[in-house]
């Protein structure tokens, strides 16, 4: 059985808040030792030769072939994209009566058709109704632990990152659900924040890691914080960002790396 | 030799690619547009044709469809929320856009819209696409607002792209900008693209340059054209030189060609 409480116990809002006399000042030297540790890094790979087509790193690429993730499955993977719709929607105030309807109506607005959409239109009734009513208990814990979010704290949903590393051999590619705060502040404010469907794991804290590190690249301003929520179980994840955690993730994506360049 | 550079997107980076501009620009006179023209001319179309810094990038080679999406509106209701911001600084970015959303549903209500407009359009979306139109639309001010937050100079969201109707040859060129930074001696625009910049970057921001000296009523070229690629975190610049514009030209005009064969083999 199921069971919804009156409130959640986590406030995603203030776990991204944090305390604010404690937050650090801006550091915006590291981003270019990073970026070294990882051109040095992509060089004892593939060596000096210029691929024609390059490595492409995602988020979802750190993630061990071993570990089973529910999101790989076409309903899966459909209920993410739904529940990032939602948070899209959440993030600028708008009101969802019937997530599923909304989520939908958004998300066919955005990409016109594609395989997923296809899945979606081949699902029978009970499947279709099934999926519905998932999202709905997702759409209710998130948007319980998520409140409202203040317009000042400039959020900007399914924020993109593309990063070229080794003269365009590797790309890293990434996209965080939400983005709150700003570069431009003399002490850091960024946090990224990213919703899952399924409950966290090692994936998820490599996955947080990542975020961090793209952004770190993209922005050459390392951000405050990373987290992760899941909707399936109600865990937020945060990680205060540091040297150490991105350094730990630029290990991570050398060694994706290296599968990779391997699996050629 | 074109003075096309390569930075990293920062505020320092940034503000030195603003101070560094040249100070003496090229001027494009009457000469140079009738050139132009009848190069333009030379290159018979059967309808209108629409040039812009795209079309030069993927050479003429025709996408899809144009359609009204949130990705497509984002610009437009963006850089029109930056513009209120600027005259009410209070306001946020959210409620900024969200009351350029009201007047764009007014005017297409009270009957100023036509068909296929952003207003026609957006007065006829749901509910949902309405709120990602807005999450859009705010991605894409706020991105822009971090950049100008980090600008020393005098700068002003653009009002509107510069367009540049070349006479007797049915071709508009339209040039993107989305900042002008004043400087006493000249300008320097700054145009913001989504994703990576790719191998043709450069003759895009070209095409761009030449299109905002024709369309200027003196035909003085900006002193730099700087595109941004936040989502990527680099930028590129090119400057007002007459080789870069004459290199602008050239590329637009071997669009126009590039589209009229793609048309002839599809005839064939």
């Amino acid at each position: 059985m199921t069971t919804l409480l009156d409130s959640s116990p986590i406030s995603v809002v203030d776990a991204l808040r944090g305390d604010r006399s404690k937050r650090p000042l801006i550091d915006t030297a590291s981003a270019a030792g990073l970026r070294s540790l990882l051109d040095d890094g992509i060089y004892e790979v593939m060596g000096a030769e210029r691929v024609m087509t390059p490595l492409v790193v995602r988020a979802s690429s750190l993630h061990r072939a071993s570990t089973t993730d529910i999101m790989t499955s076409g309903t899966g993977r459909l209920r993410g994209v739904l529940v990032s719709q939602v948070l899209r929607l959440l993030s600028v105030g708008v009101s969802i009566d019937h997530p599923f309807d909304d989520a939908l109506c958004a998300w066919r607005s955005e990409v016109g058709t594609n395989d997923l959409l296809e899945h979606l239109d081949r699902l029978d009734d009970d499947e279709r109704a099934r999926l519905a009513t998932d999202l709905d208990a997702h759409c209710v814990t998130l948007s319980r632990a998520l409140g409202e979010i203040p317009a000042r704290w400039r959020p900007r949903s399914a924020a993109r990152a593309i990063q070229r590393l080794a003269g365009g051999n590797v790309v890293l590619r990434d996209v965080v659900d939400l983005v709150i705060g700003n570069t431009t502040s003399d002490v850091a404010s960024i946090a990224l924040f990213d919703v899952t469907t399924s409950p966290l794991g090692e994936g998820a804290e490599r996955t947080m890691r990542y975020h961090a590190l793209v952004q770190t690249l993209r922005t050459s301003t390392m951000p405050l914080r990373t987290c992760t929520f899941s909707t399936a179980t109600g865990e937020l994840w945060v990680r205060d960002v540091d040297y150490s955690l991105l350094a730990r993730s630029v290990d991570e994506v050398l060694s994706c790396v290296q599968d990779l360049w391997s699996a050629r | 030799m074109t003075s096309l550079s390569h930075r990293r997107l920062t505020d320092e980076y940034l503000n030195e690619l603003i101070e560094s501009a040249p100070c003496a620009v090229a001027q494009l006179t009457d000469d140079h547009r009738r050139s132009l023209t009848a190069r333009f001319r030379a290159v018979v179309t059967p309808g209108h044709r629409r040039l812009d810094a795209w079309s030069v990038e993927q050479a003429g080679q025709r996408g899809r469809a144009f359609r009204w999406a949130p990705v497509t509106a984002r610009r437009v209701l963006g850089n029109a929320a930056l513009r209120r911001i600027a005259v009410q600084p209070l306001t946020t970015i959210t409620a900024g856009v969200r009351d350029e959303l009201a007047d764009q549903m007014l005017r297409a209500t009270s009957g100023y819209a036509r068909d296929g407009s952003l207003s026609y359009w957006l007065a006829s979306a749901p509910h949902p696409v309405l709120g990602l139109v807005t999450a859009e639309a705010v991605n894409w001010a706020t991105q822009l607002q971090e950049v100008t937050e980090g600008i020393h100079a005098n700068w002003s969201v653009a009002p509107s792209d510069a367009y540049y109707d070349v006479a007797t040859a049915r071709t508009t060129l339209r040039a993107r900008r989305d900042v002008l930074i004043d400087r006493d001696d000249a300008r320097v625009v700054v145009r913001v693209r989504s994703g990576s910049p790719g191998k043709s970057a450069g003759p895009g921001l070209r095409a761009d340059l030449t299109i905002d000296a024709l369309a200027d009523h003196e035909g003085l070229a900006p002193a730099r054209l700087i595109g941004l690629w936040p989502e990527a975190g680099v930028c590129l610049c090119v400057d007002g030189t007459m080789a870069d514009l004459r290199a602008g030209a050239r590329d637009l005009v071997r669009t126009a060609v590039a589209q009229r064969r793609q048309r002839t083999a599809l005839a064939a």
